[in-house]
C-alpha cells in the first residue's frame, strides 16, 4: 500500500489547484455585484421533503415549482443498478480468469475452474434449459 | 411530348456505357466488348439520325443539363454542361457517330479476327473516344469543349499506344499527348481569357461571346473587359490563344509532327481519329465559334495562310513515303490544312462541306489500308505489295473510289468540297489579298495530292505482286469488306450535298442543300447561321474571271486539270508491271522531303535549347513545390512526435493539465469578457 | 440571508480542495475521495441556487448528482481492485501503460 506521506508525492502540481482557487474567487467576487438581493428563497411553511417528493414522481402538489423527474428517477434507477453489477464484475475478476464468486449463486455448485473451458468440453450440457 | 432532343445526352452516354462495360466487363464479354461498342454507336447513329431529322422539321435546341459551378459577385460566371443543337452539330453528329459504328465493325476483322490481346482496353478507349468526341460536339460552350477537348486527346493517348509493348507506340502516343498538349496550352489560356473578356463562354444566344463579340466590334463594349485594348486587337489575340489548340488538334503547321507519328495505333483507331475525332475536333471548333473568327480579319488571314501552307507543305511530304499509313498520315494533315484555308477564306460552308466528305473518303481509305495490312501480315510497306487488284476486288474498287474523292476528281466527293474551297479562296482573294497566297498554295497541292493518292493505289494494287505475301493475300471477311463498301458508296456519292458549280451554271435552284442547312433554312440557331457570318465577315466577292458562272467553271477546270495532271503524272511513273523509285530525280529535296523537312529535328534542337528554362523549371518543382509538401509532412511529423509525448499516460499529469488549461481559459475569458 | 457569491466562494474552495487532493496523492482511494469532495461541491452550488431562484429543481438535482456519486464510486472501487490486481499498488502513478 502507498505510504502517501509528505515524502512520497510531490506538493507542487497542488498550486495549480490553488491558483485555479485564486482564479475562481476573483471571478466570483468580481461579479458579486451582478447577483439581485435578496433571494427568491422558498416560501414560509412549505415542507421542502415533500415538494422534492412530488417532483421526482412528475406529481402536481407542490406548491415550489419544479419540474417533473420520473424518467430522471427511472434512469438513474438502472444506472445504479448497472454500476453495483459492474462493481461486482471488476471486483470478482482473477487473475487466470476464473470466478471467484464471493456472492451466492442461486444455491447452484460453483463451478471449479474456467466456466467457458467447462462449457465446451462437456457435450451433455451443451444448450437446453438448464 | 418527347421530342429528339430529349435523347441528346443519350447519344453521347451510349458510348460512354460501352467504355464502362467493355472496361469492366469486357474479358467475360462474346467478341471482348465489341457488339457491345457496336450497339452502342450504331443506338448513337440512330438517335442523331433523329436529331437530325428533327433539325431539319425546323427546330434547334440549346439546353443547359447542368450548372456544375456558379460565381459569387458583380459579375459572376456560371460553368455549365448543356447541349447545343443546330445544323453544323447535328450533321456532325451522324458523321462521327456513322465512323465509329463503321470503325467498330471494322475492328472485329482487324482486331478479333487478328487475334490480338488486351481486347476489352481496345474496344473501351473506343467507346471513351467516341463518347468525348460526341460530348465535344454537342458542347454549348467553350469550357465544356475544351473539357472534351482533352478527353479526345486523352482517348487518342490511350489509343495510340495501344501496343505499349512495342517500342514505337508508347513514343509516338507520348509525342502525339504532348505535342497537342502544347497547342491546348493556348487554348486553356485562351478559354481563360474569353471568361475574362465576356464573362460567358456560350457559343449561342444573345448573351454568347460571339454576339458580345460582334457588338463590342460595333462600338457597345459595355460589360466586356478587353484590358485596355483595342477590342478587334483583344479579339484577335484572343482568338489566335484558343487557335492554338485548333492547331494542335488538327495537325496544322508547325504542331503537325505527332501525327505521322499516331500511324503506330491500330488502324481503325487511325481512321476513327482523322476521320472523325480527334483531327476533326480542331476544324469543328474553328467553325463552332466562327461567329468569333469572322470578326477579325487577322485572325482569319492567319487561319487562311496556315491552312494553305499545311496542305502544300504536308502535300509535298506525302509524295516519298513509303508505307501506306504514311501517306495516309500526311494526306490528312494537307485535306485539314485545305479546310482550315476555307475557314480562314470565309468559306465556312465549304469547310464543313469538306470535313463531312474527308470523313467519309478518309475512313474509307484508312480501313482500306487496314483491310490490305490484314491481307499482307501487318506489312505496310508499298514497295512489298503489288498486285492486289485482282486478289482484294473490293478492297480495290473502294479504296480507288476513296482515292478519287481525295485527289479531286468529278464527279467523286472530294472534288466537289476542294473546289468550293479553292473558289471561295479565289473570289474572296479581291478584298484580302493575303488569301491569294493561301489559294496558290491550295492549288498547288491539288497536283501533289492526286500524285501520291495515285501513286499509292498503283503501287498498292497495280503491277506486279512484289512479295511473296503479295502472291498470297489473307482473304478479309465481311466485317472489313461491310464498312468499306457503305464508305465507297458514300465517297462517291457525297459530293450530290452540295452542288454548287451546278446549280450556278445551269441556273438549278435549291441542290445546294448544305448550303441551305448551314443558312438555318430548316431549322437553326440566330447568329449561327453561314448567312450571318458572311455578313458580318470581312471579305467581299470579287470574281477575277468576269462573271461568276465564268468563275466557278475556270477554277473547277483549273483544280481538276491539276488533278489530272497529277494523276497522270503518277500512272506514267508507276502504274506498270515492275515499278522502279523514282525519288532519286528529286536531287537534294529527296532527303529533305525524306526527313520532313527536318521538322521533328527542329523541335528536339527547339526543345534542347530550351533546356534551362525547363532544368529551372524542375528545380523549382523539386526544390520549392515538393520541399513544401515535404516539408509540410515533416513538420507535422516531428511535431506529432513531440506532442505525443504529453500523453504519459499518468493521471495525475492529465489532471495537471486539465487544470491548468482551465484556469489559463477562465483567465482569457475573464479578461476577455471583463469579469474581473 | 446569506449573499449568493459566499456560496460560490465555499463550492470552488471545496472543488479545488478536491482538486489539490488529486494533484498531490497518489493513492488511488485518495483520489476517490477528492472526487467526491469536487462532485459536493457542485452540490452546493445547486441548492444554494436552487434557493436562490426559489426553485426546487436545483435541490432534486443534487440528490440525483449524489445517487451518480454513488454509482461512481461503485465503479471506482472496482477499478481500484483491478489496479491493484494488476499492478499490486494503488499508486495511481505507477498504472502508466496507457500511453503513445
Amino acid at each position: 500500500m502507498t505510504d502517501d506521506g509528505p515524502d512520497s508525492s510531490s506538493r507542487k502540481p497542488g498550486l495549480a489547484a490553488i491558483a485555479l482557487f485564486g482564479v475562481l474567487a476573483a471571478v466570483v467576487l468580481g461579479s458579486a455585484s451582478g447577483f439581485s438581493d435578496p433571494a427568491t428563497g422558498f416560501p414560509a411553511g412549505e415542507s421542502i421533503i415533500h415538494n422534492i417528493g412530488y417532483a421526482l414522481f412528475d406529481i402536481d402538489l407542490g406548491e415550489i415549482p419544479s419540474e417533473g423527474f420520473l424518467a430522471a428517477f427511472l434512469i438513474i434507477a438502472i444506472a445504479l443498478d448497472v454500476a453495483l453489477d459492474s462493481a461486482v464484475y471488476l471486483a470478482k475478476q482473477e487473475d487466470e480468469g476464473t470466478i471467484v464468486s464471493a456472492l451466492t449463486d442461486g444455491g447452484q455448485d460453483i463451478v471449479d475452474g474456467d466456466v467457458a473451458a467447462t462449457d465446451e468440453t462437456d457435450e451433455t450440457n451443451r444448450g437446453g434449459d438448464r | 411530348m418527347v421530342t429528339a432532343f430529349d435523347y441528346v445526352p443519350a447519344i453521347v452516354l451510349l458510348p460512354f456505357v460501352s467504355f464502362v462495360v467493355a472496361l469492366f466487363l469486357g474479358k467475360y464479354l462474346p467478341k471482348k466488348g465489341a457488339y457491345g461498342g457496336i450497339a452502342a454507336t450504331a443506338g448513337s447513329l440512330l438517335l442523331s439520325i433523329w436529331v437530325l431529322l428533327a433539325v431539319r422539321s425546323g427546330s434547334a435546341h440549346q439546353e443547359t443539363y447542368w450548372t456544375w459551378a456558379e460565381g459569387v459577385g458583380a459579375q459572376p460566371f456560371t460553368l455549365e454542361f448543356g447541349a447545343l443543337i443546330d445544323p453544323l452539330s447535328a450533321l456532325m453528329l451522324v458523321i462521327v457517330t456513322l465512323i465509329a459504328t463503321l470503325v467498330h465493325v471494322f475492328s472485329l476483322g482487324y482486331m478479333n479476327d487478328e487475334g490480338e490481346r488486351d481486347l476489352p482496353r481496345y474496344y473501351a478507349g473506343l467507346g471513351l473516344f467516341t463518347a468525348s468526341m460526341l460530348g465535344f460536339v454537342i458542347a454549348d460552350n467553350l469550357l465544356m469543349a475544351f473539357m472534351f477537348f482533352e478527353l479526345v486527346g486523352l482517348c487518342s493517348f490511350l489509343l495510340i499506344g495501344f501496343h505499349f509493348r512495342q517500342e514505337g507506340p508508347p513514343s509516338a502516343a507520348k509525342k502525339a499527348f504532348l505535342v497537342t498538349r502544347f497547342g491546348d496550352y493556348f487554348f486553356l489560356v485562351g478559354v481563360v481569357a474569353v471568361f475574362a473578356t465576356f464573362g460567358t463562354a456560350a457559343f449561342s444566344g444573345a448573351e454568347s461571346f460571339p454576339a458580345l463579340a460582334e457588338s463590342a466590334i460595333n462600338g457597345t463594349t459595355e460589360g466586356i473587359n478587353t484590358f485596355g485594348f483595342e477590342p478587334t486587337t483583344w479579339f484577335t489575340i484572343v482568338g489566335l490563344l484558343v487557335l492554338g489548340g485548333v492547331i494542335g488538334k488538327s495537325a496544322q503547321f508547325p504542331l503537325h509532327t505527332w501525327l505521322p507519328d499516331a500511324m503506330e495505333g491500330p488502324t481503325p483507331v487511325s481512321a476513327l481519329i482523322h476521320a472523325a475525332t480527334m483531327v476533326a475536333a480542331g476544324v469543328y471548333l474553328v467553325a463552332r465559334m466562327y461567329g468569333f473568327y469572322v470578326l477579325t480579319p487577322t485572325t482569319m488571314g492567319i487561319i487562311a495562310l496556315v491552312g494553305g501552307f499545311t496542305a502544300l507543305f504536308a502535300a509535298t511530304m506525302g509524295i516519298v513515303k513509303e508505307e501506306l499509313k504514311q501517306v495516309l498520315a500526311y494526306s490528312t494533315i494537307s485535306q485539314y490544312g485545305y479546310m482550315m484555308l476555307a475557314l480562314g477564306s470565309g468559306g465556312y460552308v465549304a469547310a464543313v462541306f469538306h470535313l463531312t466528305t474527308h470523313a467519309f473518303f478518309k475512313a474509307l481509305l484508312f480501313l482500306g489500308a487496314g483491310s490490305v495490312i490484314i491481307a499482307m501480315h501487318h506489312n505496310e510497306n508499298m514497295w512489298d505489295m503489288g498486285g492486289l487488284k485482282n486478289k482484294m476486288p473490293v478492297t480495290y474498287w473502294t479504296f480507288l473510289a476513296g482515292s478519287l474523292a481525295l485527289a479531286g476528281i468529278f464527279p467523286f466527293a472530294g472534288f466537289w468540297s476542294k473546289d468550293e474551297i479553292l473558289y471561295e479562296a479565289l473570289i474572296h482573294a479581291g478584298s484580302e489579298p493575303l488569301l491569294f497566297a493561301g489559294y496558290a498554295m491550295g492549288l498547288l497541292a491539288v497536283p501533289v495530292t492526286a500524285f501520291y493518292t495515285f501513286r499509292m493505289v498503283f503501287l498498292t494494287f497495280h503491277g506486279n505482286a512484289r512479295s511473296e505475301i503479295a502472291r498470297n493475300p489473307e482473304p478479309v471477311r465481311w466485317n472489313v469488306k461491310g464498312p468499306l463498301s457503305v464508305l465507297g458508296v458514300l465517297a462517291a456519292v457525297t459530293g450530290v450535298i452540295n452542288m454548287v458549280p451546278v446549280q450556278k451554271v445551269l441556273g438549278l435552284e435549291g441542290i445546294d442543300y448544305l448550303h441551305r442547312w448551314l443558312d438555318n433554312e430548316w431549322g437553326g440557331i440566330e447568329g449561327l447561321s453561314s448567312h450571318h457570318y458572311a455578313e458580318i465577315g470581312p471579305y467581299s466577292s470579287t470574281y477575277p474571271f468576269g462573271t461568276e458562272v465564268a468563275t466557278v467553271l475556270a477554277g473547277a477546270a483549273i483544280s481538276l486539270a491539276l488533278a489530272l495532271v497529277g494523276l497522270g503524272l503518277a500512272w506514267k511513273l508507276y502504274n506498270v508491271a515492275e515499278p522502279v523509285e523514282h525519288t532519286a530525280k528529286l536531287g537534294g529535296a529527296k532527303e529533305l522531303l525524306y526527313n520532313n523537312y527536318y521538322q521533328d529535328e527542329f523541335q528536339v534542337w527547339l526543345a534542347n535549347r530550351t533546356r534551362g528554362v525547363s532544368g529551372n523549371a524542375d528545380t523549382f518543382d523539386q526544390g520549392v513545390v515538393d520541399g513544401v509538401v515535404n516539408g509540410v509532412s515533416s513538420v507535422s511529423l516531428v511535431s506529432g512526435d513531440r506532442i505525443k509525448r504529453i500523453q504519459t499516460g499518468v493521471v495525475g499529469n492529465y489532471a495537471l493539465l486539465l487544470t491548468l488549461s482551465l484556469t489559463a481559459l477562465l483567465v482569457a475569458f475573464a479578461i476577455l469578457g471583463g469579469w474581473f | 440571508m446569506v449573499p449568493p457569491e459566499y456560496y460560490l466562494l465555499l463550492s470552488s474552495g471545496l472543488f479545488c480542495i478536491g482538486l489539490f487532493g488529486i494533484l498531490t496523492r497518489r493513492n488511488a482511494l485518495y483520489f476517490l475521495m477528492s472526487v467526491e469532495l469536487m462532485l459536493n461541491a457542485a452540490n452546493i452550488n445547486l441548492v444554494a441556487f436552487s434557493f436562490y431562484w426559489g426553485n426546487l429543481t436545483g435541490q432534486t438535482f443534487a440528490l440525483f448528482a449524489i445517487a451518480l456519486a454513488a454509482a461512481e464510486v461503485a465503479v471506482g472501487i472496482g477499478i481500484i481492485l483491478a489496479l491493484y490486481r494488476n499492478f499490486g499498488d494503488v499508486d495511481v502513478m505507477q498504472a502508466a501503460t496507457m500511453r503513445w
